[in-house]
């Protein structure tokens, strides 16, 4: 029977070896300190277009209209626009810089004062339906916005808006949490799953399986120094985000508890995964190679409800989805689900332990192996 | 001494292959992350650029009906028909994005050309999905005009010009970017392990004594990164054209094969390069991954080069899958040879470079090992 003095003894023991042996690789610490930021820096070159379609505008008309209608294009919320020539704009869209190309005739204002109908030319580079059906339904949105401006009394139906919050938060500040969810993920597991993996590449499994010491003790002193290690990154990442980026997080309090305990989560995957695999080699390669197919799967980009059945049923096997409930939460306020923070949070408690119960599983039936 | 120089380079490769295939887990840590994309893709296809919303429809008369109907046919939305109360509820409980509201007095309002409101409910908590209602609601006004034919009251048109020839759909359009992300990541991570593991495995000093010439070593290792890459691209190609996710048609199967051994050429280079430099497992495979995945995400992604920023965008040029992607386009969905001269140069120059690159590594690693 392992008396808890004893146990905490191994927990400190093991501990104490693993930030030693990490101390020892200095090149590889600092890699995985550095790993959280390389991940977001990465899922940062996903993001960075923010959405918004690189359209030039000939305007072959200077009247007045034809400026509104302009007017009514930058303010659709999806064209970044610069104004060109036609040689310029066909030059752009055809060297693949611009995605459409918007001509206003030169006789708009003419013939709308006619209420002639108007032509208005649009060149799309129609790549994938996604990106060109969000330029074809932009268009229509600048039709009704340039009319209940310039003729109000013509388009008498027009949309009126009424938002849940205040005001829009942008794609990237709301993508930015996701992110920092994948770069918790892949700095604990890639840290823990190494640390445990490399017991068996150096063969010091035997004297820890040999030991009198408690599998458990043994397993929760190696994620602690794991998480030690995965909070130096965890830091690094928050200070780019808060200071650098300027995401200010709604409730301090949340974000702190949430990050240490979804750091608690991956670095117990992580054991988990490195004991199972006992190589380096996979460990690290599966955790950062799937970092971006499990961003996609976890509802990084709102409510999963609001997505298919099917995909909505695998991001809730995932902790990463229920990880940026919690943490879009903390930063933003904003409630994902409708279970509520604390089912959400005992999940990932849930998660948590799993993780612990089933890498000391693994390590007691490599007991048995050895 | 060419039959020498032949043998040896065989037996390295045959070596090497039987090695990669003896490490299953090698194996599949360099196709998972490229087949979960696809299956994320896969999953994403149905819903994407139409959120769920609620229709409510409190106008009983013809113009009602018309609009509603014209909600539903736009293809713009997922509609779920409510009523006030249902609809708060669906909102509520996250289900929908938005409550469309068309009010009771609508076809009177309409009829009597009086301005009139069609409600829209957002939970706008990121500008993606919120976007995404505000360009389709006039969409779908501009839609319910243009059925009034002369009458309507828009005058403005879209005459749209598409640059290509057809739309792609977004699935497969992603499809093709993750097949080039599965040759870079196989050809970089089993060329760099290959590598790496002569001198972890200290292998390399019987390699070095063997009468084999350093050459012959080189070319061995850079032939079985070069044969699994371009095996594994074929069959995924395959698989993809089999069930209709990548189709090339005629002569441009000739031209999309010989992207796919440029681009696994060049990786394979790179990733001997890398072991050499390295020459340790452990940070070969991190290193391996992470480039692999920055070159996918410097070309653009899954998503469209177009729609980013100009500074990456000329990042991108230097990067040589960006040729290859383009060659891959051209040829799978446009049935199209253009500028492949330009893209088979930059990739073949690319490649040769490489290799170039891991040949000096290797000889330096060669020479430090003697």
């Amino acid at each position: 029977m392992h008396t808890l003095s004893s146990s905490l003894r191994v927990i400190w023991a093991c501990l104490k070896k693993d930030l030693k042996s990490t101390s020892s690789e200095p090149l590889f610490t600092l890699v995985s300190i550095i790993l959280p930021l390389n991940v977001l820096l990465l899922m940062g070159l996903l993001v960075i277009s923010g959405g918004l379609a690189p359209t030039a505008v000939v305007m072959q008309d200077s009247g007045p209209l034809a400026q509104q209608f302009y007017a009514a294009m930058k303010e659709a919320h999806s064209f970044v626009l610069q104004p060109a020539t036609t040689q310029q704009a066909n030059a752009l869209i055809e060297q693949g810089r611009i995605v459409a190309v918007v001509t206003i005739p030169a006789d708009f204002d003419t013939r709308m004062r006619q209420h002639q109908s108007v032509a208005v030319e649009v060149k799309i580079n129609n790549l994938n339906t996604d990106f060109t059906n969000d330029i074809r339904r932009a268009l229509p949105l600048s039709i009704t916005s340039f009319y209940a401006k310039a003729e109000p009394s013509m388009v008498t139906i027009t949309p009126q808006e009424i938002d849940a919050y205040p005001q829009d938060l942008g794609y990237i500040p709301y993508l930015a949490v996701p992110i920092l969810v994948i770069g918790l993920m892949v700095g604990g597991m890639v840290q823990a799953g190494t640390a445990a993996a490399v017991e068996w590449e150096r063969e010091t499994v035997k004297e820890l399986l040999l030991s009198p010491a408690s599998l458990v003790a043994i397993v929760l002193g190696k994620m602690l120094a794991a998480f030690l290690i995965g909070l130096a990154g965890a830091v690094v990442v928050l200070v780019v985000l808060i200071a650098l980026m300027g995401i200010w997080p709604v409730h301090w309090g949340e974000l702190i508890g949430f990050t240490l305990l979804v750091l608690v989560l991956f670095t117990a995957w992580g054991t988990l995964l490195g004991t199972w695999l006992q190589r380096r080699t996979p460990v690290a390669t599966l955790a950062i190679g799937l970092c971006v197919p499990l961003f996609f799967l976890s509802g990084p980009f709102g409510p999963i409800s609001f997505f298919a059945p099917l995909e909505q049923l695998v991001a809730r096997v995932f902790p990463v989805y229920y990880a940026i409930v919690v943490l879009q939460h903390a930063f933003h306020g904003f409630t994902l689900n409708t279970s509520g923070i604390g089912i959400n949070l005992l999940i990932l408690a849930a998660y948590t332990l799993g993780g612990l119960i089933l890498a000391t599983m693994v390590l007691r039936r490599s007991t048995v192996a050895h | 001494m060419v039959q020498a120089f032949v043998r040896a380079v065989w037996t390295i490769c045959k070596k090497d292959l039987r090695v990669w295939l003896r490490q299953p887990s090698n194996v599949a840590i360099t196709v998972l992350p490229a087949l979960a994309l696809l299956f994320v893709d896969a999953l994403s296809a149905g819903a994407v650029g139409r959120s769920p919303v609620a229709l409510v429809t409190l106008d009983q008369g013809p113009r009602g009906q018309q609009m509603a109907q014209v909600i539903h046919q736009a293809d713009l939305f997922r509609v779920s028909d409510a009523t006030p109360a249902q609809a708060q509820v669906l909102y509520n409980n996250l289900d929908v994005v938005a409550i469309l509201t068309i009010p009771a007095n609508f076809t009177q309002s309409v009829e009597a050309h009086a301005p009139i409101h069609i409600e829209v409910q957002i939970n706008n908590l990121n500008t993606d999905f919120t976007n995404d209602i505000r360009r389709a609601v006039p969409d779908a006004i501009t839609q319910f005009y243009q059925q009034r034919g002369g009458e309507s009251p828009i005058k403005v048109t879209l005459q749209e010009q598409n640059l290509r020839s057809q739309d792609i759909q977004l699935f497969q359009y992603s499809a093709m970017p993750l097949l080039l992300l599965l040759l870079v990541v196989s050809g970089l991570v089993s060329s760099s392990l290959a590598a790496a593991s002569e001198w972890e495995t200290h292998t390399i000093k019987e390699l070095l004594l063997s009468p084999a010439s350093s050459g012959a070593i080189i070319t061995g290792k850079v032939l079985t990164g070069f044969v699994t890459t371009f095996a594994l691209g074929v069959l995924v190609l395959g698989v993809g054209d089999l069930l209709g996710w990548v189709q090339p048609v005629g002569v441009y199967w000739l031209e999309v094969l010989l992207i796919l051994a440029l681009v696994a050429l060049f990786s394979a280079g790179l990733g001997v390069t890398l072991g050499a430099l390295l020459e340790r497992i452990q940070p070969v495979s991190s290193a391996a991954i992470v480039i692999a995945l920055y070159l996918f995400f410097l070309t653009g992604g899954t998503a469209v080069l177009a729609f980013d920023p100009g500074w990456l965008q000329t990042v991108a040029t230097f990067v040589p899958l960006y040729y290859g992607r383009h060659a891959l386009e051209m040829a799978i969905f446009y049935q199209s040879s253009d500028q492949l001269g330009r893209d088979s140069t930059v990739l073949a120059g690319s490649a040769l470079l490489a290799v170039g690159l891991g040949i000096l590594a290797m000889r330096r690693g060669m020479a430090d090992a003697r």
